[in-house]
């Protein structure tokens, strides 16, 4: 009984090594995919075409990186994801962590390619050649088995043979893979995780800055209700009162200046109603509840001055106040092409990648689009940075001029 | 009577002014911030200013210190600073050099236009106006074994009123009682404060917000 226990163990083992192994040879396959990607961008540098290319070397390495990561993760200890990637290739390239995934992708692109596929070699093999004496005069008689077998097989006995060699394969499967399993691992269990000591309280710095960056924004954001509430709704309330009472003291005087006291006191009311309705809008657009992301996205771009083509492809939902960053970020963006641009067109393109909501603003406009220069583009920044995003904005003079926001999606 | 209106927000500052022309009062300049205020001030010299609390740059406390420098720089302009809401350190920061010709009301109190008018002419004379929600707190803050404590409902009321700025015959008619009545109070009240009765009111008040000060 004991035996039986052992042996069941084995297998357990043994299959869920074979998953491993499996799972290991698409990423493999992805990394050798993303190796190749790598080796055009470099002989096209060398050619002075690839440089624009750059950037998405290190894109795709990450999300691969990314995808052994969470595979890893899932199989046993985590291994911690690294901060969002530099915003320009030079940076990117002197980042620690990125050289690491380079590293990882040229080994795991290559040898573990090759551990992969012997690891699940060895088990078709058992399963071929066990199975050879049911079905080994389907084959023309000749110098062919299945598999490594070169020999001649005639009649029932040889197959008899290879079904014995199978079950030697089968006994090397079960001993080794899981071993290899841990193999193909190892240098994404060593290269991907934080280097030592230092990265990691780099990592634990940057999100307690990012924490205090969010209570920041939502500390400035309380701030910008209260004040619109006081300065615009309650001044606009105040201002109705004192026309009511000065109509009310005018209504036995002189009742025409009345009527035109009242005319006023009206329009305040609806003053007083418009800004109370941009203020609701600004603590939680209400459009998002009701239309989602994308609804949302069309009605900014409807009202915008420029005409705004917007293409919204995110599956699912994101959380509320994420969304509700995409959407202010946007509305902002559009409000700066509008004032500042001269841009006769502008895109706006959602999508959503893993847990990644990626969110760019182009426009044809004039570009030179200053940081410092008071158009809300580092506010932008900040509230993107409080949700540990990533805000890059790139505007030549001359233009055109792209804005692109990464946000995870918290769900 | 003369009158400068400080207050950023356009249709209440265009509001108070047609409000108090209406009124046969005399607006002889508005302005939206404290620099175009404190300059008004200077080539008007106005009786009465009227000042809101929060204006640009900052919007937190810029009409109160417009205030004290337009005090400093004419001596017996009489003051009377609207605010949106309540604070404790506004009252305190502008009632600290003395409480003769000063008022601080909230904003809705315009509304009122009788009371309002009524609190602009006691500035304008020298007197007080303080508004009863500040009142309201600065009693509602007293520790318990302060002579407040000790005080009947009725001279309580009668407190109230004082600290807001009005007179004997106001609080008589606001309490529906006589003079005589309110008379008795108000002694009974400095009594149990330790307080010196004395009639002049921007004295009183100063002392009912002493003494409520440091009772805090």
């Amino acid at each position: 009984m004991r035996a039986r226990g052992h042996l069941k163990q084995r297998l357990r083992v043994a299959v869920g090594g074979l998953e491993h192994v499996v799972g290991g040879l698409g990423t493999a396959l992805l990394a050798f995919a993303a190796l190749v990607w790598l080796v055009l961008v470099a002989v096209g540098c060398l050619v002075g075409v690839g440089l624009p290319l750059v950037p998405t070397v290190f894109r795709v390495t990450r999300a691969v990186a990314d995808r052994e990561r969470a595979r890893l993760t899932r199989r046993g200890p985590e291994v911690i994801g690294p901060p969002p990637l530099p915003a320009n290739a030079r940076q990117a390239l002197a980042d620690l962590t990125v050289r690491r995934e380079l590293a990882w992708l040229s080994l795991h692109g290559t040898a573990g390619f090759v551990v992969g596929a012997l690891g699940i070699t060895l088990p078709v093999y058992a399963v071929e050649d066990i199975t050879f004496p049911v079905w080994y005069w389907l084959l023309e008689p000749g110098p062919i088995g299945p598999g490594i077998i070169w020999w001649r097989i005639d009649g029932l006995a040889d197959a008899a043979g290879v079904s014995l060699i199978g079950f030697g394969c089968a006994a090397l499967a079960v001993g080794l893979t899981s071993g290899i399993a841990r193999l193909q691992a190892l240098p994404g269990r060593r290269l991907l995780a934080p280097a030592p000591g230092v990265d990691l309280s780099l990592r634990v710095a940057e999100l307690t800055a990012t924490r205090a960056a969010a209570l920041d924004a939502h500390a400035a954001e309380l701030r910008r209700i209260e004040r619109s509430l006081h300065d615009g709704t309650q001044n606009r309330l105040v201002a109705l009162n004192v026309l009511i009472g000065a109509a009310r003291r005018a209504l036995d005087r002189n009742p025409d200046a009345a009527a035109e006291i009242l005319d006023r006191a009206q329009d305040a009311t609806e003053q007083a109603l418009g800004e109370l309705r941009a203020v609701v809008r600004g603590i939680l657009p209400p459009v998002l509840d009701d239309r989602g992301l994308a609804g949302a996205l069309a009605g900014l771009a409807g009202n915008c001055a420029v005409p705004c083509r917007v293409d919204v492809d995110v599956p699912g939902r994101c959380a509320a106040s994420v969304e509700a960053t995409a959407y202010f970020v946007v509305a902002e963006a559009l409000t700066n092409v509008v004032k500042h641009s001269g841009a006769t067109s502008a895109e706006v393109t959602v999508r959503r990648d893993g847990d990644r909501l990626r969110v760019r603003v182009a426009d044809d406009g004039a570009g030179g689009a200053d940081e410092h220069g008071g158009s809300g583009l580092a506010g932008m920044r900040r509230r993107v940075a409080a949700y540990d995003g990533r805000f890059v904005l790139t505007s030549p003079p001359g233009g055109p001029t792209t804005m692109d926001v990464e946000l995870p999606c918290g769900s | 009577m003369r009158i400068v209106i400080a207050e950023d927000d356009a249709l209440l500052r265009e509001g108070l002014a047609l409000l108090l022309r209406a009124e046969g009062l005399d607006v002889v300049a508005t302005a939206d911030e404290p620099g175009s205020f404190l300059d008004a001030v200077s080539s008007f010299r106005p009786d009465v200013a009227i000042v809101d609390v929060r204006m640009p740059p900052t919007h937190t406390d810029e009409g109160i210190v417009a205030a004290v420098e337009a005090r400093r720089r004419q001596p017996g302009l009489a003051v009377l600073v609207l605010s949106a809401y309540v604070e404790q350190a506004f009252a305190t920061d502008l009632l600290a050099h003395g409480s003769a010709g000063l008022g601080y009301l909230l904003k809705e109190r315009v509304g009122r236009v009788e009371e309002f008018l009524s609190a602009l002419h006691r500035v304008a004379s020298g007197g007080t106006a303080v508004d009863p929600e500040v009142v309201g707190q600065l009693l509602a803050r007293t520790r318990p074994d302060s002579g407040v404590s000790r005080l009947s409902p009725r001279e309580r009321d009668v407190l109230t009123l004082m600290a807001e700025g009005l007179g004997n015959t106001a609080i008589a008619e606001k309490l529906v009682i006589t003079e005589g009545a309110v008379h008795k109070h108000i002694r009974s009240i400095f009594a149990k404060l330790g307080l010196a009765p004395d009639d002049r009111a921007d004295r009183r008040v100063t002392a009912v917000l002493r003494f409520l000060q440091a009772s805090r």
